[in-house]
């Protein structure tokens, strides 16, 4: 089910009333009905695919339960791997499965041996990336007593496939999300606004700001060829906006359904566009994915610790993982690897943690300085998207063979007034609100009531102004 | 949880009638320089005879001139890029709030009528500055334009064409006339053209079941309104393409006629009378026009 169609926006109602009217009383049965709507919320997609979580789900959970009573240190090894092979076995199967068959092949051929690999129908199941790892995470932090594992299967289940996070994050880690099922969750009147309000700044996101940039972003590269140098750089930017607004879009409607629900799920983006250096931009950017990766493989490789060397390797890892976490193509890889080229001066400079803070927080627009440093960094990470989008690493090269030529200088063929005034419209209430967890936190608060639901429906209309189909989200296909 | 609800409820109500002052905005189809649909679905389009088809009906058959000719009221309903799944949407509508006319003249793209052509498309965008109107609100929603909260919500009517404030041009190139037509009165640029004397032949694999399925609709519309139904081919700067037209005759039913251009006529090889190579000048489709009503007034 996709948050921006009717049948979520029927789904919704439903399952809130009946959380907080039928099942209130009594918290299993609370967590039951989440259990039950989740899998709804999935199996509307394709109801096969939700044997796939529950295996996932229970394997570890089983995994769980034993490794509490289970004192030694090769049989833990052993569950862990069990898990472990399960879930990546599941993950590797399903997304690159055909990736590894076709390059193999490839690279057969290349030395002269022609072998016949199978390519599989398959059908990538939503979220799967996602839910893996959240269920991964569970089972590394048991076995590293990090956590005690539950035995409550009903929370477990909820966990895993908590609907608004099931199928495009943030990743859940179990320390922060599990315990908050044991608890009787209680309605507050300020949360639930809250969550609200991020719903609604969410969908304005997605529906209006993602949307109506990918039509120019898709127009524009699926025919670079036909277009000049200084289009193909307004269809880079379009798309960076488009997969920031998409997948930031997603997490705050995860985040704000979440908050009516009475859970707290972090926070995954934090105004990445306004970091001041790349170290501070992936700090920023996907945050439930970037902490996973630093955690359960950076760290374990031995992190920023140890000689110049390892710490190198372990950044060019981490980085290139991470792009092929998005999908089974070179395009993904090579994001990784620019990435991490992107950050490798900083830390032979030792300047990877230079930016902690918010970028002018005590002021209300940034210096000279800071203004250069963001907009280098966002220039960086436009040219970095367009490995992301293309369809193949040449389509990339020559993508970016057509910008630099002298046709960079000419007036764009396509260049979307509205959409141009509502990106800047966007990015002005983005860094109004970029100390808070999302852009319209504290907007207006301290305004009249009759003010404050003005601009939320000016939103809404927005919204309804500005919106064409039911869009996927692009996270979806990770 | 009280307050949560009551203060949803009430936001909502507001917005609710707030929104409805969204249908006085919505003039979009005020500021439209083609009003042809909107005349359509007001019911002002009682005529004798209605051409319907893409930019070689549109600008390649001058409604005028055949009014003229046959004494047979007449109008253009071709729309520049439009595919067949659009004629039928406009024939379909035609007949729903209007008289049925005597005869269509549907004119064909050659060879692209039946098969995937980028240039030629449901034409939802004319739809758009009528959004208003129900009828064509139902329809974008049926092309999954809109989703059916556009039957709740005049917000959800609008979309960007409401907030270009100018006026549309009239193109100067190919402006409507007061039939509907959209001859070519004028050249702004030189398009180099060679008489191509091979063409490609057809290959029926790359039909598209959804486009033959609106060609056999207009057929049954027609059919079933009495309606005699003419297919014409216009002239193209380039041979005949004989293929297509045999595979044509195959899906057309035997009541109707098709008419093709005198491809013996030297005139159509003198490319002072075209514009590219399938849009005649006015010059051009005047005597194209001609050879039409001949065959109107002699069938």
């Amino acid at each position: 089910m996709l948050f921006n169609s009717i049948d979520f926006a029927v789904f919704l109602p439903i399952v809130f009333l009946l959380y907080w009217f039928v099942t209130q009383s009594n918290l299993k049965l609370q967590n039951l009905l989440l259990v039950a709507a989740s899998y709804i919320f999935y199996g509307w997609w394709d109801w096969r695919f939700l044997s796939l979580i529950i295996f996932s789900s229970l394997i570890d959970y089983f995994i769980g339960v034993v490794l509490l009573k289970e004192n030694n240190p090769a049989k833990r090894k052993g569950l862990l791997w069990l898990s472990i092979v399960v879930n990546l076995g599941f993950l590797g199967f399903f997304k690159y499965y055909n990736f590894f068959a076709d390059n193999f092949t490839k690279a057969f051929s290349f030395f002269g041996n022609e072998i016949s690999a199978n390519s599989l129908n398959i059908i990538l199941p939503v979220g799967i990336s996602f839910y893996t790892f959240q269920t991964l995470s569970y089972t590394i932090d048991v076995y590293n007593r990090k956590m005690e594992p539950t035995k409550d299967i009903i929370s477990f289940l909820a966990f895993v496939s908590f609907f608004p996070q099931l199928v495009a994050g943030p990743i859940e880690r179990a320390a922060n999300l599990l315990p908050q099922f044991y608890k009787k969750r209680i309605f507050h009147f300020s949360k639930a606004v809250d969550g609200s309000r991020q719903i609604l700044w969410g969908f304005f996101k997605k529906i209006v700001i993602a949307d109506n940039c990918a039509e120019y972003a898709n127009l524009i590269f699926n025919n670079a060829d036909d277009y000049s140098g200084s289009t193909l750089v307004i269809g880079a930017v379009f798309f960076t906006f488009q997969i920031y607004a998409d997948f930031s879009g997603y997490s705050d409607i995860a985040i704000g359904t979440s908050r009516l629900f009475g859970f707290d799920l972090k926070q995954n983006f934090a105004f990445p566009y306004f970091s001041r250096d790349i170290a501070e931009f992936w700090r920023r950017w996907h945050i439930s994915l970037s902490t996973w990766f630093r955690d359960y493989l950076y760290i374990p490789l031995g992190g920023s610790k140890g000689p110049l060397k390892m710490k190198v390797r372990n950044i060019f890892i981490i980085f290139i993982v991470s792009g092929f976490w998005h999908g089974a193509n070179w395009t993904f890889i090579f994001w990784g690897f620019l990435n991490a080229l992107y950050f490798l001066p900083l830390l032979l400079k030792n300047r990877n943690r230079h930016h902690l803070g918010i970028v002018a927080q005590h002021t209300n627009l940034p210096s000279i300085r800071e203004f250069f440093a963001m907009s280098l960094t966002f220039g960086l990470t436009v040219f970095a998207w367009i490995f992301f989008r293309s369809p193949s690493i040449s389509d990339a090269f020559s993508f970016i063979k057509n910008i630099f030529t002298k046709s960079l200088f000419q007036i764009p063929e396509i260049r979307p007034s509205y959409l141009i005034l509502l990106i800047g419209c966007f990015i002005f209430i983005e860094w109004v609100g970029r100390t808070q967890k999302y852009a319209l936190e504290k907007l207006l608060l301290n305004k009249p009531m009759a003010l404050r639901w003005a601009f939320y429906m000016l939103l809404i209309a927005c919204i309804f102004i500005f919106s064409s189909n039911e869009q996927e989200f692009i996270y979806f296909q990770f | 949880m009280k307050k949560f609800i009551k203060h949803s409820v009430l936001f909502f109500v507001i917005f609710f009638i707030a929104e409805k002052s969204a249908y006085f905005i919505s003039n979009a189809s005020e500021r439209e320089y083609d009003k042809r649909l909107e005349y359509v679905i007001n019911g002002k389009m009682n005529k004798d005879l209605i051409i319907l088809g893409s930019s070689i009906g549109a600008s390649n058959i001058l409604a005028g001139q055949i009014e003229n000719e046959t004494g047979l009221t007449a109008y253009n309903l071709s729309y520049p890029g439009s595919n067949v799944l659009f004629h039928e949407f406009i024939l379909k509508s035609l007949l729903k709030f209007n008289n049925s006319p005597k005869t269509i003249i549907l004119t064909i793209d050659n060879p692209s009528e039946f098969i995937e052509e980028k240039t030629l498309k449901y034409r939802s965008d004319r739809l758009y500055p009528l959004a208003k109107y129900n009828y064509i609100n139902n329809e974008l929603i049926n092309q999954n334009e809109k989703n059916f909260m556009s039957k709740l919500f005049c917000l959800a009517r609008l979309n960007t064409s409401v907030f270009k404030f100018d006026k549309i041009k009239t193109p100067i190139e190919n402006p409507i006339d007061s039939s509907g037509s959209m001859p070519f009165i004028k050249k702004t640029s030189t398009i180099e053209m060679e008489f191509l004397e091979e063409v490609k032949g057809y290959t029926i694999k790359f039909e598209l079941k959804e486009k033959l399925r609106a060609f056999k609709s207009i057929q049954k519309l027609c059919a079933d309104n009495n309606i005699q139904l003419i297919f014409v081919f216009s002239p193209n700067y380039q041979k005949f393409n004989a293929a297509f037209e045999k595979r044509f005759q195959q899906l057309m039913l035997d009541e109707n006629k098709i008419m093709v251009y005198d491809t013996l006529n030297p005139i159509y090889k003198n490319k002072d009378f075209y514009y590219d190579v399938s849009h005649l000048m006015k010059n051009g489709a005047s005597i194209f026009t001609a050879e039409i009503s001949t065959f109107i007034k002699t069938n």
